[in-house]
């Protein structure tokens, strides 16, 4: 399970956490996200995320 | 990502924000107010730079027109944001510090864990110059922090200040990296000794310095990671200038 952070504002999605919110259930994976898909709080583009390994 | 390089100012990003069209809701001001933006690393529009060193994402130099320009309250999550004050005044409005007036020489750090917010407006007559200066965390979704404080340039003139990071009198991130200022008269010679597994940032504010053997200019910038001591010689025009020390 990895995380991506969004280089626009910072919003995080974690692959475990999913987006439930928005349809998106626990688990999927970051490649699995429609690449149209955008951040929802900044419309920063999916492929503008960044891949992190940091630790809650 | 982290490698040597140097940047010329005009090499540098460049967006002009304007408070109608598309950004409207995002960018405030009158119709005439503009924001410009010139990035040292890939921000938004601009995506065919440097996309970043060490835990340096963005590294913004901005100028707000007056008339009341400035970003509305906007949402972050997670990035340590740094600004620091060159010209004109930043009233900076916060779900944690409240409302906040900065002058030139104040900085802030705002660390928006999981979920700051923030809006920042020039609602002053004289344009605002500032730069921002955006840092991964080393811990996702910690509880938001505020915290700013004042370089006096005239009581630590000729000296590495250490204006954020694990320094004493440093504001404190959580990330092991430090921002330091330089403002040098009368000219001189400074080290900076790096760790192991950090690199140095440096950016000319104003005037010229050589560091090492490479001669940098007004909003000049260089990378540096394959040395551990970093020599900076300023001549008599003098040298404004931030060096941040990051962890690669």
């Amino acid at each position: 399970m990895k995380r991506y952070l969004c280089l626009g504002c910072g919003f995080l999605y974690d692959e475990a956490l999913g987006l439930p919110q928005a349809g998106i259930a626990p688990g999927t994976r970051w490649e699995d996200i429609p690449e149209d898909w955008v951040c929802p709080d900044c419309g920063t583009p999916k492929s503008l995320f960044e891949m992190v390994e940091i630790a809650y | 990502m982290n490698a040597d390089f140097i940047l010329r100012s005009g090499e540098r990003g460049y967006n002009r924000l304007v408070s109608t069209g598309p950004n409207a809701g995002y960018v405030a001001g009158h119709p005439d107010g503009v924001i410009t933006r010139h990035s040292c690393f890939n921000f938004h529009e601009y995506q065919s730079g440097i996309s970043g060193f060490g835990k340096i994402r963005v590294f913004g130099d901005e100028v707000f027109s007056a008339n009341g320009t400035g970003y509305n309250m906007h949402p972050h999550h997670n990035f340590i944001i740094a600004a620091v004050i060159l010209k004109g005044s930043l009233t900076h409005i916060n779900t944690i510090g409240k409302i906040d007036v900065l002058n030139a020489g104040d900085y802030y750090v705002f660390s928006t864990g999981s979920g700051g917010k923030h809006c920042e407006l020039n609602i002053e007559q004289e344009e605002l110059q500032v730069i921002y200066i955006w840092a991964l965390p080393d811990r996702l979704m910690t509880p938001p922090s505020y915290h700013r404080g004042h370089f006096d340039a005239a009581a630590r003139r000729n000296e590495l200040v250490c204006l954020v990071g694990d320094r004493p009198g440093a504001l404190p991130i959580r990330q092991d990296l430090r921002i330091f200022r330089l403002k040098s008269e009368a000219g001189g010679s400074y080290d900076y000794a790096l760790r192991p597994d950090h690199g140095a940032f440096l950016f000319l504010i104003e005037g010229a310095a050589m560091v090492g053997r490479d001669r940098l200019e007004r909003r000049d910038s260089i990378g540096l990671v394959s040395c551990r001591r970093i020599a900076i010689a300023v001549g008599a025009e003098g040298a404004d200038l931030l060096l941040v020390d990051t962890a690669l």
